[in-house]
C-alpha cells in the first residue's frame, strides 16, 4: 500500500527468427517496461524494424491526413471492425476520394477569398458612379480617391472637379495641384484608396462579382456537405483503423528498442517482480530463455519504473500523485495520505451539509455515469469524498446547510437567517460557529496543520532511516520542532474550547515551568521551557544542511499557513450567508409572489456562484496545503511511470 | 481613541498584504502562464508556485484578528 509494485529486471533472450512471435507475445500480455538498448555493443546492435513497420507507418501517415481532412476529432459511439489486409487499399480509396474533394474546397475557398476582396474595393467605386476607365490614363491630371470622415474643404480658387457620395470621395486635379489637395482633404480625414482593375460600370462589376461569390459559396457548402458525409460514413473506420495501425507499427518498430545480433535478441525490461513466474512460463514453451532479478531494496543507482499499488477505493487518488510527480521506487507512496488529507482539508473548508450533499451527489453520479479511465470521474471521485467530509462538519459540527445556520446562536444580528425559521427543526446544536468563533476556527487550523504536518516528518523519517541515518535524525529534530511550536501556540489559545482541551487534558502531562529567559514576556505569551528546548530540535537538521535552523521561522510559517482552511471556511460561510440574508429579506419574505419567484432565481445563482467559488478555492487550496507544506518534508518524486510494452498510456498491468 | 487606531491598523493590514498577494500572484501568474504555453506540464509547479504568496495575506489576517482583539 505504502510501497510501490515490486519490480524485477528482466532479460528475455532467444533466437532472432523468434522475435516477431516474442514481441507478439510481450504485446498481449502487456507485463514488461522495455529499456532501450542503445546500441554501444560490438555484437549487439540495435534492432531494425520489421518488414512491415514502412508500409505500416506509410498507411498511418495517409490515415492521419485523411482524418485531418475530415475533421475526425472525437471517437465515434459505432467502432467498426478493422481488418489489417484491407485497410491499406481501403486507406488508398479513401484518400484518392477525398484529396479530390479537398483539393475542390480549397479551390473553392480560395476563390471566395479572392472575390470578397474584389467586393470590397468595388463598393465605394459603385456608389460614386463613374465608370472604372475614367480614373485612369491622364497626363496632366492626377485621380485621388479614398474615404473622408466628414465634408472637404478644398481650397478656393484649385482647378478641380469632385464626384461625392457618402463617406466617399473622387478628386480631379492637375498633377501640379495634387499636394495641396491632396492636404486639404487629409483635413477631413481622407484614406486613399486603390483603383480597382477592370473597365465598364462599377455596379455591373460588383453584382457581377456577387453573384459569382454565392455561386461559389453554394458550391463549397456542396463540397462541404459530401465531406461532411464522408466523415459521417467513414469516422469509426479512420479511428479504428488508426487505433490497429499504432498497435500494428509499434509491434513492427519493437525490435528498435532491442539488442540484436546475427542470429539472437535481447529484451532487457523491468517486469512486476509476482508476474514474471507467468511470463517465463509462456516465454518458455516457445523455447525463449527468460530470467530475472528483484530490484534491491538500497539500490539507489537502479530505478525501477514505478506501478502504484494502492487498493481500489484510493486509485483515483493516485491522479494527485502522478501531477505532481510520479514517486520515486525507493520511497513511499503518499496516496493514502492524500487520500485521508485532501477530502478532511477540502471538507472542513466547505463545511456545509447542503454543498457538501451536492459533491458527495455528482460523485455518485460520476461513478455510475462516467467512464472508468476519466480523469474527469476521478476527479469528482476525489471531490465527492470532500463533500463527505464537508456533510459531516456541516451537519455535526458547524450546523449548516446552503450558507444557512440550522440553529441561530445568541448575538447574532437579527437579519440572520436559519433553518429553524421556516421550519426545519434539526436536532443537534452545532458545536461551532464560524462567523462567531473565529477563534476556535483558527485553533482547529493550526491543530489540523501540526497533525499533517507531523505525519509529513514521520513519512519523511520512514524514507530517510533506509538511506541515512543523518537525515532520518534531522527529521526527528524537525518534529521535535514542530510540536514545541504547538505547544506554545496551544498554550496561547488555550482559553478557546478545542484549544483549552488540548492544553489541558491532551497535553495534561506536558510540563509547564516557565522559560527563565524573558522571551515571553518580550512576546506577551506564555513560553514553557520544554517547548523552547523541542524547538532548539532543529538543530538536529545541522546534520542535514548548515543552515537549518534558520528554517524554524520557514516552519512555522508554513504551520500558519494552514490558517487558510479557517479563513476559505469563514468567507466562503460569509458570502453565503450574505447571499442568503439580502435576497431573502429583499425579494421573498412579505413580497409578493412574482418577486419571490425573481427572489429564488436569483438565489439559485447566487447559490451556483458560492458553491462553485467554494469548490474551485477550497480544492486548490487543499490541494497546496498537500504540495507546498506537506510534500517538501518528506516527498522526492521524479520516479519514472510503469509503462508496460503494449498500452499506449501508462497503466496497470 | 486606541480602539480607532487598532480597527484602521487591521484595515491598513488587511489592505496592505492583500495587494501585496495581489501583485505577487499577478508576477507569478503572468509568468506561469507564459511557461504553461511552451511547457503544459508546468502546470502544476506554476499552481504551487502560484498560490505561496497567499500566506502573506494570511499573515495580515493573523494580524488583523490579533489587532482586533483591541476593539472594546
Amino acid at each position: 500500500m505504502f510501497r510501490p509494485e515490486r519490480m524485477a529486471r528482466a532479460v528475455i533472450a532467444g533466437p532472432r527468427d523468434k522475435l516477431p512471435s516474442v514481441i507478439e507475445t510481450l504485446h498481449e500480455m502487456k507485463l514488461i517496461h522495455i529499456i532501450d538498448h542503445h546500441g554501444e555493443d560490438e555484437t549487439f546492435r540495435i534492432g531494425k524494424p520489421l518488414p512491415p513497420a514502412a508500409e505500416l507507418a506509410e498507411s498511418l501517415v495517409k490515415l492521419r491526413s485523411v482524418g485531418s481532412i475530415l475533421a475526425v476529432k472525437v471517437p465515434p459511439g459505432e467502432r467498426a471492425t478493422v481488418q489489417l489486409d484491407e485497410v491499406r487499399e481501403k486507406i488508398q480509396s479513401l484518400e484518392l476520394n477525398i484529396t479530390e474533394e479537398d483539393a475542390a474546397r480549397k479551390k473553392a475557398e480560395s476563390l471566395v477569398g479572392e472575390l470578397e476582396r474584389r467586393i470590397e474595393e468595388l463598393r465605394p467605386f459603385a456608389s460614386l458612379g463613374l465608370p472604372l476607365e475614367t480614373y485612369r490614363g491622364y497626363e496632366s491630371l492626377a485621380v485621388l480617391v479614398g474615404r473622408i470622415q466628414r465634408e472637404p474643404e478644398l481650397p478656393p480658387g484649385l482647378p478641380s472637379e469632385a464626384f461625392q457620395a457618402p463617406g466617399i470621395i473622387a478628386v480631379f486635379v492637375p498633377k501640379t495641384e495634387s499636394e495641396r489637395a491632396l492636404a486639404a482633404l487629409s483635413r477631413a480625414g481622407f484614406t486613399q484608396l486603390d483603383i480597382p482593375a477592370g473597365e465598364g460600370e462599377p455596379q455591373s462589376l460588383l453584382d457581377s462579382a456577387t453573384a459569382d461569390r454565392e455561386k461559389w459559396k453554394g458550391r463549397l457548402k456542396e463540397i462541404q456537405g459530401r465531406l461532411d458525409k464522408l466523415r459521417e460514413r467513414f469516422a469509426g473506420f479512420v479511428v479504428s483503423a488508426e487505433e490497429a495501425l499504432e498497435v500494428e507499427v509499434e509491434k513492427a518498430e519493437a525490435p528498435l528498442r532491442f539488442a540484436v545480433s546475427e542470429h539472437s535478441f535481447v529484451v532487457d525490461g523491468w517486469v512486476p517482480a509476482v508476474q514474471f513466474r507467468g511470463l517465463q512460463k509462456r516465454l518458455s514453451e516457445m523455447r525463449i530463455y527468460a530470467e530475472a532479478a528483484e530490484a534491491g531494496e538500497y539500490h539507489q543507482s537502479e530505478d525501477p519504473p514505478v506501478l502504484l499499488n494502492n487498493p481500489p477505493p484510493a486509485r483515483p487518488f493516485e491522479m494527485l500523485i502522478h501531477l505532481y510527480s510520479t514517486p520515486s521506487y525507493h520511497e513511499l507512496d503518499p496516496t493514502l495520505f492524500i487520500l485521508v488529507a485532501f477530502p478532511f482539508f477540502f471538507g472542513f473548508m466547505i463545511g456545509d451539509a447542503g454543498y457538501g450533499g451536492v459533491f458527495l451527489t455528482f460523485g455518485l453520479l460520476a461513478f455510475w455515469k462516467l467512464p472508468r479511465e476519466s480523469d474527469f470521474r476521478k476527479l469528482l471521485l476525489i471531490i465527492a469524498l470532500g463533500g463527505f467530509w464537508a456533510l459531516v462538519f456541516g451537519l455535526l459540527v458547524f450546523g449548516e446547510a446552503f450558507g444557512m445556520a440550522f440553529h441561530l446562536p445568541p448575538g447574532m444580528p437579527a437579519e440572520e437567517l436559519s433553518w429553524n425559521q421556516f421550519g426545519i427543526q434539526y436536532p443537534l446544536q452545532p458545536l461551532i460557529h464560524k462567523t462567531l468563533s473565529l477563534g476556535e476556527m483558527f485553533y482547529l487550523s493550526i491543530l489540523f496543520g501540526t497533525i499533517h504536518l507531523g505525519t509529513s516528518y514521520a513519512f519523511g523519517f520512514a524514507n530517510e532511516l533506509r538511506h541515512s541515518k543523518k537525515h532520518a535524525l534531522a527529521k526527528i529534530g524537525w518534529f521535535m520542532c514542530l510540536f514545541g511550536i504547538f505547544t506554545i501556540l496551544t498554550g496561547t489559545l488555550a482559553w478557546t474550547r478545542v484549544g483549552g482541551w488540548v492544553w489541558n487534558t491532551a497535553l495534561g502531562w506536558f510540563p509547564r515551568i516557565p522559560e527563565p529567559f524573558g522571551l515571553g514576556n518580550v512576546l506577551h505569551i506564555g513560553i514553557p521551557l520544554v517547548s523552547l528546548v523541542l524547538i532548539f530540535g532543529a538543530f538536529l537538521g545541522l546534520v542535514e544542511s548548515p543552515v537549518a535552523p534558520l528554517e524554524i521561522g520557514g516552519l512555522l510559517a508554513n504551520l500558519l499557513s494552514y490558517l487558510r482552511l479557517a479563513g476559505i471556511g469563514i468567507a466562503k460561510a460569509t458570502i453565503a450567508g450574505t447571499f442568503n440574508s439580502l435576497i431573502f429579506h429583499s425579494f421573498i419574505i412579505e413580497h409578493d409572489v412574482l418577486i419571490a419567484v425573481v427572489g429564488f432565481v436569483l438565489l439559485f445563482f447566487a447559490q451556483v456562484l458560492v458553491f462553485l467559488l467554494g469548490g474551485v478555492s477550497a480544492g486548490i487550496q487543499a490541494i497546496r496545503l498537500n504540495y507546498v507544506e506537506s510534500f517538501t518534508k518528506f516527498y522526492k518524486g521524479n520516479g519514472t511511470m510503469f509503462r508496460p510494452f503494449g498500452t499506449k498510456k501508462p497503466q496497470e498491468a | 481613541m486606541s480602539d480607532v487606531f487598532a480597527a484602521l491598523s487591521a484595515a491598513i493590514t488587511m489592505t496592505g498584504t492583500g495587494i501585496a498577494t495581489a501583485w505577487a500572484e499577478k508576477v507569478v501568474g503572468g509568468a506561469t502562464v507564459g511557461a504553461m504555453a511552451e511547457k503544459p506540464e508546468l502546470f502544476v509547479r506554476g499552481l504551487v508556485l502560484m498560490v505561496i504568496p497567499e500566506t502573506i495575506i494570511l499573515f495580515g489576517v493573523l494580524i488583523a484578528f490579533l489587532l482586533l482583539n483591541h476593539v472594546g
